[in-house]
């Protein structure tokens, strides 16, 4: 793989991804802009009035005419929330051309369909009203439908309950109560304000001459047309994430027609004098709970069988782990006990020279692993530009290298449960 | 040893079968950063009432064997689990049952041939007690509520009742609750020694490898004598539908739909028909269609409906999946869509540009070394190879995809699985 950042404005950046395993091309648009209660709603809903149409394809069926004509590039598009920032993105996965029985310049044309959807779109002062109020309605089915995913569901709200109301805790969606109050001159008015504020990221991946398109990026009018911005992303830090001591975790247990109970329990990490714990903090989490060597895979779901789905995840912008279960209802108490005792014999040490050895290869695998598909490369270094700390992937494997049992051991110690969330019926 | 190529796609496939009756294909990419490898077994859920030829033996199993045998055969007789050996080599590894077949396997960026030697092994030696079955119980049953959870899901095994009157497509794959809990080790063992014979397994390894190097290094691991595998006995499946409709209430917020089709199974030009029918369900309601547009501009479709072609040796369904707060008028229009197009035939440009979004479609499915892999098990097991797809693709015309319009989009042959809120 062959990498290369190029500014195009203050803000506004170019990243060129060159590698030559893999039949498709990806060109994704990532704007940052920070998640707040008073603007997610609109921030979630212009991606969905742009891809409805721009000056150039006026309406959805034209986009899709043209990606069709281009050997069937996909376009996808939607927000993501990461850490306290939302991200709007969009994506046109295109087969390279050396696949294709003509040369059809799919990339420039990748580019040229984001750009124009993104910074040209169909207004005049104002979006047009007919778009608005069908995307005003995806909307609020979107916001609702998060419930018909019952797993992805508990976790949302088990968040949601740690960080009500702010940031981290926000849906992605926004809230359905803000709906009313947009019209498409403050939408428009809303997104003008957007594009010249959030940090604007480019990512090209596939296998193209450089310099080719270089000069077919800076010769893009409406990139050029973009002002310089200052920075205003929250880049969230594990030492500006303090957590409070709790003594008595928060318990919520909530009611649902669910066959199968889905449990959710928020850890923090306690303010430490550790330099930096990131990667003691992976470390702790694939021997507690990511993957089949864990105690979470090994003890709840095989020796106990009380799960099919047992595991962790460790969000290092928030400073918190997430333990995930799907239990028999009737199994509740015995569950979140037995993990309880768990988490202590992490305190106490009770784990192996070979539990570390193998969390060690698990995670050096799946650093290893990035490279092998173009998303995950992107997200990789999309990270990375969002990362107070940034490192390459050369530096993460040597920082997992050097962790030893003693700092799993003081980290364990750590770990406070925050909230317990439980599904069920 | 057989070699397939395909110069568009730049992509060969090698094929060696050995004696014993195992396939082994390799489909080399220099420049891939994993390697994979997957051992196909042609035994699936579908394959559970069955005749054992030599002891005239008839065996009814209760549903879920596949999938149990699926789950229980990391265990191992030195009392590890190979799943966990796997992952120790930092290899990632993992199992699946579908309807006519199971597949093991694993991917990883080093140490290939310890992982393939683990594969191999556990693959090969069963190691099945009262207790380790005992213990799967919990998890499957687990898993299978897990899935009765998920509206997708349910929307889906409701559509294959309404299709299927006989077929046991119509089974969740993982069985019920109630039917895991009648498998025994003695199950176990009966199907595995009586599927789990060569001529039903196939071997796939996608990377950066030589043919000859990793075809030679896998015949060094294999030990499984060869034997008469058990034969299936076939059901009798009638060509209609089972039933129009069928509707269940879940504590969901958008209705969901399948209108499905019931296609009968081809002997010939298997893949070509495949390909017609991917060109029409993106004409029909595609995200380019006038259909999808209309519904959409409407408030009655939410997000694009998805369109698949399933089919296998014993089954061949077409699947159009969405959410809508207006069901009746999607299907209205629907059928509409379809009877105007039979009318009226194909529009030329359409077709050309939907073809080209299918020529994508297919060449996408070679990026990853894993996608490539499961494509040709995939194949194997429909007796097709994914290489010729590139032949039939230029050979579907649009008198030849409106004739499979015709033939296939009845009304008759259709049916509405729905879910709606409680």
């Amino acid at each position: 793989m062959n990498y290369i950042k190029e500014k195009i404005k203050d803000g506004v950046n170019l990243h060129l991804i060159i590698n030559n395993n893999f039949k498709t091309d990806l060109t994704v648009f990532f704007l940052t802009v920070p998640l707040e209660k008073e603007t997610v709603t609109k921030n979630a809903l212009i991606p969905m009035v742009l891809k409805s149409g721009c000056q150039k394809y006026p309406n959805y069926k034209k986009i899709v005419e043209e990606l069709e004509m281009m050997y069937g590039a996909s376009f996808d598009f939607g927000v993501d929330k990461e850490g306290d920032n939302l991200i709007l993105k969009f994506y046109i996965e295109s087969i390279n051309d050396q696949f294709l029985p003509e040369e059809n310049d799919n990339i420039n044309k990748a580019v040229n369909i984001l750009t124009q959807v993104i910074f040209n779109p169909l207004a005049d002062g104002k979006f047009k009203k007919e778009y608005l109020e069908i995307e005003k309605q995806n909307l609020e089915l979107l916001i609702d439908s998060q419930k018909d995913n019952k797993d992805a569901y508990a976790f949302d709200k088990c968040i949601n309950i740690m960080y009500k109301d702010c940031g981290f805790g926000l849906s992605k969606y926004g809230q359905k109560e803000d709906l009313k109050n947009i019209d498409e001159t403050n939408l428009y008015e809303h997104y003008k304000k957007l594009v010249n504020e959030a940090k604007i990221d480019l990512f090209i991946s596939g296998n193209f001459d450089k310099e080719k398109i270089l000069s077919e990026v800076k010769s893009n009018n409406l990139l050029q047309s973009l002002n310089d911005r200052k920075e205003n992303i929250n880049r969230n830090h594990f030492k500006n994430e303090i957590k409070e001591k709790v003594d008595v975790p928060d318990e919520k247990i909530e009611k649902m027609e669910v066959t199968q109970g889905k449990l959710v329990i928020g850890l923090d990490i306690l303010p430490n004098d550790f330099q930096d714990y990131r990667f003691i903090a992976i470390m702790y989490n694939a021997i507690f709970g990511d993957g089949v060597n864990s105690k979470l895979f090994q003890i709840v779901r095989e020796k106990e069988s009380l799960a099919y789905t047992a595991k962790s995840m460790y969000i290092v912008r928030k400073n918190n782990l997430f333990i995930r279960c799907g239990i028999e209802i009737d199994n509740y108490e015995k569950t979140v006990n037995l993990i309880k005792k768990l988490l202590d014999d992490m305190k106490q040490g009770k784990f192996t020279d070979e539990d570390i050895d193998k969390a060690k290869k698990y995670i050096l695998a799946g650093i290893r692993a990035i490279d092998a598909e173009q998303d995950t490369q992107i997200i990789f270094l999309f990270g990375q530009e969002l990362s107070k700390l940034p490192l390459t992937v050369e530096e993460y494997k040597n920082n997992i290298n050097n962790v030893t049992r003693e700092d799993i051991e003081k980290f364990a110690n750590l770990i406070q449960i925050n909230t317990i969330y439980f599904l069920r019926n | 040893m057989q070699i397939i190529e395909n110069d568009l796609i730049k992509e060969k496939v090698y094929i060696e079968k050995l004696e014993s009756g195992i396939t082994l294909m390799c489909i080399p990419k220099e420049k891939a950063i994993k390697k994979y490898a997957i051992c196909g077994i042609g035994f699936g859920s579908n394959d559970n009432h069955f005749i054992i030829k030599n002891e005239n033996r008839e065996v009814k199993n209760p549903d879920g064997v596949a999938h149990f045998l699926e789950h229980k055969l990391f265990e191992q007789e030195n009392g590890k689990n190979s799943l966990d050996v796997l992952f120790s080599l930092g290899v990632d590894a993992n199992a699946y049952t579908t309807n006519d077949h199971t597949a093991y396997l694993f991917e990883c960026t080093d140490n290939f041939y310890k992982g393939l030697d683990e594969l191999l092994n556990y693959v090969q030696n069963p190691y099945f007690t009262d207790e380790n079955v005992e213990k799967e119980k919990g998890i499957i049953s687990q898993e299978i509520n897990m899935y009765d959870d998920e509206p997708e899901w349910k929307v889906y095994i409701n559509a294959m009742k309404a299709l299927y009157k006989n077929n046991p497509i119509r089974i969740d794959v993982a069985g019920s609750v109630e039917s895991i809990n009648k498998i025994t080790k003695e199950t176990l063992y009966d199907t595995y020694n009586n599927f789990y014979v060569p001529s039903n397994i196939v071997i796939v390894v996608c990377g950066n490898f030589k043919p000859e190097e990793v075809f030679q290094e896998i015949k060094n691991r294999l030990t499984i004598k060869s034997k008469i595998p058990a034969k299936k006995i076939e059901v009798q499946e009638p060509s209609q539908i089972n039933q129009k409709e069928i509707h269940e209430k879940m504590d969901i917020s958008i209705p969901s739909f399948i209108f499905a089709f019931k296609v009968n199974p081809k002997e010939k030009e298997k893949l070509k028909q495949a390909i017609a029918i991917e060109i029409l369900l993106e004409i029909i309601i595609g995200a380019s269609s006038e259909l999808y547009e209309e519904l959409y501009k409407n408030g009655e479709i939410f997000e694009e409906a998805v369109e698949t072609f399933e089919w296998s040796k014993d089954y061949a369904h077409i699947l159009i999946e969405g959410k809508s707060n207006n069901i009746d008028e999607v299907e209205r229009k629907l059928l509409k869509r379809i009877n105007e197009l039979k009318e009226n035939g194909i529009d030329e440009k359409e077709f050309e540009r939907t073809k080209r979004k299918i020529y994508g479609n297919y060449v996408r499915e070679f990026n990853e070394v894993s996608q490539v892999s499961q494509l040709f098990i995939l194949n194997y097991f429909r007796q097709i190879n994914p290489l010729e797809y590139v032949e039939n693709y230029k050979i579907v015309s649009k008198e030849y995809t409106e004739s499979i319009l015709k033939e296939l989009f009845k009304e008759e042959n259709m049916i509405k699985s729905t879910i709606s809120p409680c």
